[in-house]
C-alpha cells in the first residue's frame, strides 16, 4: 500500500486548489478563538484544523442531512464518524460526490467542559490527551483510533509524520492535487487497529434503574448517526402514547408511570442499530440527564454484530448482516 | 391455581397460520392465553413488535414461519432467521432469551405445532412460578 507523505500546509494547498472550483465544498474542524467548530468551506479555505480533540457532535449527521445536487465535496473528520459515513453509503443515506476521511484520533473530550487549550504539536496533544481524565467514556472504550476507514486517511506514524493514504479511486483524486511523489508505507500504517468485541452482559432492572433519569426527548435518537429513519416508529403513537392513547392507557389499568415506553424506546433502538453502531458515544453527548447509554449501546452491537463477525465501517465491500442472508448457516436458531 | 401465561405468536399465513388452522380441524388443543396473530411472512415481524410485546405484559412470543428455503416469497425467511437470531443474542444480554422462540413449522405440521406451544408453555410456566 503506498500513501504521500505531507505537511498540513500541502495538504491544505491542495484542498484550495480543488476550491477553486465554483461547485466545490470543503467540511473540516477549525479552531476559533479557543473553540472548536465545524465549518463547510467555499471558496476559500482558513487555516483547518485535522485533529479535533473537542467532541461535541457526530459530524456525519450533517453528511446525512445535507444535499449537495452534484457538487463535489471533502469531509475530513475523525475515525468514528468516517466510520459511520461508511454504514450511511452502504445504506444509500449519503450521496455519491461527498467523501470522506479519516484523521487518526487520540481520544476526545465532551465539548461541555471547553475551552480547553490543546497544544498544536500532534505529539504534545497525544500526551495531553492520555493523561486526560476528562476523556469521554466513548474512547477510553474505543479500539478504532487508528485505522483504515473510509476514501482516505491522514496518518500518523511513530515518529508523527504525516501521511496521506488513499484508499478508494475517490480519495486517489484528492491525492493526485496534492504535491510530492508516493511512496511505500511504514509497517504500522499498513494493517489498523484490530477491535475488540466486549462480552457485555446487564440486566432489564439494571436498565430501568439507569434510565430513571431519561425524560423521553428523542435527543439520542436525533444525534445518532446511523438512526436515519424518516417515518420513525417514535414519531408515532403506538410506542409514545400521546393524547386519547395516553388517556386510555391510563384509564385501562391502575395508573402507568410516565413518560411511557423508556425501555422500549431504548431497547428498539439499540436493536435497530446493533449492527451499524459505530459506538461514538454521540447518543451520551447529546443526553441532557446522562444517561449512560454508550455501554448498552456499544455493548449490545458488540454482541450482535460478533454473531456474523461484522465490523461497521470496515469496508465498503462488506454488507450489513441484516440485508443479506446466507443459506446454511445458524443452523441452531430454530427452538 | 393455574397460573396465567400470556404468548404471543406471529405466524406466517402460508405456512404456521394454516398449521394452526389444521390443528383446529383435528380437534388438538394447545393452552389457553396463547394468541395467534397472522403474519403475511415471517420476515414481516419486526423485533420492535417482538420488544414491545414482552415488555408490555407478554410472557414469551414466537415467530413460527416456513422451513428455510420453502419459503412463498423465495427468501423472506432467510432474514427472519438473523433477525430472530441477533434479536436473541440482545435478549441474552438482559436474561430474557427464553422467552422468545423460533419455530419452523410447514402447513401440514399441525402436531408438531401444539407440541412446540406446549412445550414452551409448560416452560414459561414453570420459569414464572
Amino acid at each position: 500500500m503506498k500513501g504521500k507523505k505531507i505537511e498540513k500546509k500541502g495538504l491544505i494547498e491542495a484542498l484550495r486548489r480543488f476550491l477553486k472550483d465554483d461547485f466545490s465544498l470543503v467540511l473540516a474542524f477549525v479552531k476559533k478563538d479557543g473553540f472548536f467548530r465545524t465549518r463547510i468551506f467555499r471558496r476559500e479555505l482558513e487555516d483547518i484544523s485535522l485533529v479535533n480533540p473537542v467532541f461535541h457532535m457526530n459530524t456525519s449527521v450533517i453528511l446525512r442531512r445535507i444535499f449537495t445536487q452534484d457538487l463535489k465535496m471533502i469531509a475530513i473528520l475523525r475515525p468514528c464518524e468516517t466510520r459511520a459515513y461508511v454504514e450511511l453509503k452502504k445504506l444509500a443515506q449519503i450521496e455519491s460526490h461527498i467523501i470522506c476521511g479519516s484523521v487518526d484520533c487520540f481520544g476526545t473530550v465532551p465539548s461541555r467542559i471547553e475551552p480547553l487549550s490543546f497544544p498544536e504539536e500532534v505529539r504534545e496533544l497525544k500526551e495531553v490527551l492520555d493523561k486526560s481524565e476528562d476523556l469521554r467514556n466513548a474512547c477510553r472504550a474505543c479500539s478504532f483510533k487508528s485505522g483504515k476507514y473510509g476514501d482516505f486517511g491522514i496518518r500518523f506514524d511513530s515518529k508523527f509524520n504525516w501521511w496521506f493514504v488513499p484508499y478508494t479511486e475517490m480519495g486517489k483524486a484528492l491525492s493526485n492535487l496534492i504535491d510530492g511523489e508516493e511512496s511505500e508505507l511504514p509497517e504500522e500504517l499498513k494493517k489498523g487497529e484490530e477491535g475488540k468485541r466486549l462480552n457485555f452482559k446487564s440486566s432489564l432492572d439494571e436498565l430501568r434503574s439507569d434510565l430513571e433519569r431519561c425524560v423521553m426527548c428523542l435527543n439520542c435518537r436525533d444525534m445518532c448517526p446511523v438512526c436515519y429513519c424518516v417515518d420513525c416508529l417514535f414519531n408515532k403513537e403506538e410506542y409514545v402514547p400521546k393524547g386519547d392513547a395516553l388517556m386510555n392507557l391510563a384509564l385501562s389499568s391502575e395508573g402507568i408511570e410516565v413518560p411511557k415506553g423508556k425501555e422500549i424506546y431504548h431497547m428498539i433502538r439499540m436493536y435497530h442499530v446493533s449492527q451499524t453502531c459505530v459506538g461514538c458515544g454521540g447518543c451520551e453527548e447529546a443526553c441532557p440527564q446522562n444517561v449512560p447509554l454508550l455501554k448498552y449501546f456499544k455493548g449490545v452491537s458488540d454482541r450482535i454484530s460478533g454473531v456474523f463477525n461484522y465490523v461497521p465501517g470496515r469496508s465498503f465491500d462488506e454488507k450489513i448482516p441484516y440485508t443479506t442472508f446466507e443459506e446454511d448457516e445458524l443452523s441452531d436458531a430454530e427452538d | 391455581m393455574e397460573e396465567n401465561v400470556k404468548i404471543i405468536g406471529f405466524a406466517c399465513s402460508y405456512c404456521a397460520y394454516k398449521a394452526s388452522e389444521m390443528a383446529g380441524s383435528l380437534r388438538l388443543k394447545y393452552p389457553e392465553g396463547v394468541t395467534i396473530i397472522q403474519v403475511p411472512c415471517s420476515s414481516r415481524v419486526d423485533p420492535a413488535l417482538i420488544i414491545k410485546a414482552l415488555l408490555e405484559g407478554a410472557d414469551g412470543v414466537f415467530v413460527a414461519g416456513c422451513h428455510p428455503g420453502e419459503c412463498h416469497f423465495i427468501k423472506g425467511n432467510y432474514f427472519t432467521r438473523r433477525r430472530i437470531y441477533a434479536l436473541k443474542e440482545m435478549l441474552d444480554i438482559f436474561s430474557m432469551k427464553g422467552k422468545l422462540r423460533l419455530f419452523w413449522i410447514s402447513a401440514s405440521e399441525a402436531r408438531k405445532f401444539v407440541e412446540k406451544i406446549k412445550e414452551m408453555h409448560k416452560h414459561l410456566r414453570e420459569s414464572k412460578r
